[in-house]
């Protein structure tokens, strides 16, 4: 195909004049970012964010049905102007994918143009006003008139345009809590990760037990002359069980019997204990050469010493050390302001569901382990959420139809 | 284990490499075919028996550490390569795909898995394995059909026609997009529960977004009827970005508060 020269501006738009556009939109948000300090868009919350993003869609919607023949406007919807776009999306990300981000030293040239914060800044919200705009004539084009051969086209690009916009014009509403809590006593406080002022939440949290389950533990050796663990990253981990052997310099160590809660007995003797207070002992056999010896070994309690069996005349031990955490749960009672009250188990990927808020198992006090009596809950209410999950069903949706066009155009193809 | 990986890895090789050899004879003699069918398909069930015994070992999907995913990704790619032959006739991606298989496998006995049961508790969900099984296969498409743009850039250096294997290319990349869109969605409805909020701009997640974005373009130019052979320089480069995105985000510097970043090896 021959293609006379065109000049700027000469319709239809193409490429040139949607790149031009891009990078005008990325280049002045820059220099505003840099004229604010790096500060970043103003937040607009419920309901005002809502009606500014119905309005932005209500104009879109209008002007592509009644402007639909107009250069300007078919450009603004074209796929010229969108590609830019995506292609500005991709290399402002690239800058969030590579550029740390979270607070930098104010003043710096990073924090200065918001490179730091980039997700939040004027160049990317820029864009994707932009973005947004393209998009939703795009839509309105394949709307009206209604065609059901489209119906892949409208569920893909409306429902990007739904999660999108709802994403990022609601983000303002979304509240992060973190609400500590120790075993025992209630707490209605939270608090915004990098502030130090509570929030009240409209019910307490009354924490009943936290508990926390360990993988079983593995077996090191300890140097007592240097006071060091003796550990070689590349070699496995021993993960003591019953039967399981393993040997270090020819002194084999064999696990005889594995006690996973014990706690000592009479005469120091492990016996089995309860869940709660137990902790993991092994019964070892150590062959040293000639010297045979059968010792128990146990993990760190705050209540004793740990039991260790010694390896080596020259001062090394065989010590046993916990597992990381399978699992940690915290049993609560949640009193609603409004008199509602329930009774959860809140787990890591189980959140619980209250008064619009989802509950989070999120940490507790690593220092302590198993042994912690404080459990951190994060409390979240995201009131945009359902609208960003049917942008989300309605790309797959549309994705699913793709996916089977895609497959029978290929039987005719072939 | 009943195999230790080494032996497993080694015998995959061999059976690929001999199936392929056979298949060269096979074009003068049909009846080789059989064997050849046989010895190709052996060396990923192999792998697939490998995986299936680790995984009863592990007492979990061995789908956590990056040696793993690679070990999914060795195993799968070359049936990918076996079924473009069986559908499109077109024999020569399947050596492509072994190559890659078998580097995996080269770099994962070079580098031996720390061999370790834990899972953290954040990945005991049942998101787990559908998000990175869809990964996994559309990472394994889009690798061939880089492969095959490759393959078409070649050729148009060499001013070969071929529009067959653009066609090709462009429907492995089409199905390897509609696979990324679900993993993404997947990994953002499994993020709000696992970690309060589907979008975090954690860096993984960026990079995802970035692929994603990468594979989104490439559809447009298509459908905006772009010269096809020059988007087939496109498509053999946009595998970057997802390399970047599997392996190359550990090493950035952003990845240091990345919630993805569960071991290094």
């Amino acid at each position: 195909m021959v293609v006379a020269r065109r000049q700027w501006f000469q319709v239809p738009w193409e490429f040139r004049e949607s790149a031009l556009v891009t990078v005008c939109a990325v280049i002045a948000g820059f220099i505003i970012q840099y004229f604010l300090s790096g500060r970043g868009v103003v937040a607009l919350h419920l309901p005002y964010n809502a009606i500014a993003l119905a309005i932005f869609a209500i104009s879109v919607l209008g002007i592509g049905i009644a402007f639909r023949g107009n250069p300007v406007v078919k450009w603004l919807g074209g796929i010229p102007l969108g590609l830019c776009l995506i292609v500005a999306i991709a290399l402002l990300s690239l800058i969030g994918g590579v550029v740390p981000q979270g607070e930098v030293a104010a003043g710096s040239i990073s924090a200065q143009l918001g490179l730091n914060k980039v997700f939040s800044g004027r160049p990317f919200a820029f864009i994707i006003v932009c973005f947004l705009l393209n998009l939703g004539l795009s839509l309105s084009w394949k709307l009206v008139p209604f065609n059901v051969r489209n119906i892949q086209f409208i569920l893909f690009h409306a429902g990007f345009w739904i999660a999108l916009s709802c994403g990022i014009f609601g983000a303002p509403d979304l509240q992060r809590l973190v609400v500590p809590i120790e075993e025992g006593k209630d707490n209605a406080f939270g608090y915004v990760m990098e502030s130090e002022i509570p929030q009240r939440l409209p019910f307490a949290i009354f924490l009943k037990d936290f508990s926390l389950e360990e993988y079983p533990p593995n077996l090191l050796r300890y140097d007592t002359k240097n006071n060091e663990v003796l550990y070689n990253p590349s070699e496995p981990l021993i993960q003591v069980r019953k039967g399981i052997r393993a040997s270090w310099d020819g002194v084999a160590v064999e696990v005889l019997e594995y006690l996973p809660f014990a706690l000592p007995g009479q005469n120091g003797t492990p016996e089995p204990a309860d869940r709660k207070a137990g902790i993991p002992f092994a019964k070892v056999k150590i062959v040293n050469g000639a010297a045979v010896s059968e010792e128990w070994i146990s993990v760190p309690s705050p209540m004793f010493q740990p039991y260790t069996a010694s390896l080596t005349a020259d001062g090394v031990l065989l010590i046993m050390v916990p597992g990381t955490p399978r699992a940690f749960k915290s049993s609560v009672t949640i009193q609603g302001d409004d008199g509602g009250q329930m009774s959860a188990l809140l787990e890591v990927n189980h959140p619980v569901d209250f008064m619009g808020w989802k509950l989070y198992q999120m940490g507790y006090d690593q220092k302590s382990g198993r042994w912690s009596q404080l459990s951190l809950v994060e409390a979240i209410r995201d009131p945009w959420l359902p609208a960003v999950y049917l942008g989300f069903f309605m790309i797959m949706a549309g994705n699913l139809l793709f996916f089977w066009n895609g497959i029978k155009k290929r039987e005719v193809a072939s | 284990m009943i195999v230790d990986f080494r032996t497993a890895a080694v015998a995959a090789i061999i059976c690929w490499v001999t199936g392929s050899l056979v298949g060269l004879f096979a074009r003068q003699t049909p009846a080789m075919r059989f064997p050849e069918y046989i010895l190709s398909f052996g060396g990923s069930l192999i792998l697939l028996a490998f995986i299936a015994s680790y995984w009863s070992l592990l007492d979990r999907p061995p789908l956590r550490t990056l040696g793993e995913t690679r070990l999914w990704y060795a195993a799968l790619i070359p049936l990918v390569g076996f079924l473009v032959e069986y559908r499109w006739k077109i024999t020569w991606l399947k050596y492509y795909c072994i190559a890659l298989a078998a580097f995996f496998l080269a770099i994962n006995i070079q580098h031996p898995e720390v061999f370790d049961k834990t899972l953290m508790p954040a990945l005991q969900s049942p998101w787990f394995v559908p998000h990175v099984v869809v990964y996994l296969v559309a990472y394994v498409l889009l690798a061939a059909s880089s492969v095959t743009a490759l393959h078409n850039v070649t050729l148009q250096l060499r001013s070969k026609k071929n529009d067959h294997g653009e066609s090709v290319s462009h429907y492995l990349a089409l199905l390897g997009f509609v696979l990324l869109s679900f993993g993404l969605i997947f990994g953002a409805l499994w993020a709000k529960e696992a970690w309060g909020h589907y979008w975090t701009w954690d860096p993984k997640e960026t990079w995802a977004f970035l692929s994603w974005l990468a594979y989104l373009a490439y559809l447009h130019a298509y459908r905006y009827n772009i010269d096809r052979s020059k988007l087939q320089w496109y498509l053999a480069l946009s595998f970057v970005v997802l390399l970047v995105c599997w392996f190359g985000v550990n090493y950035l510097p952003s990845a240091q508060n990345s919630v993805h970043t569960y071991t290094q090896s």
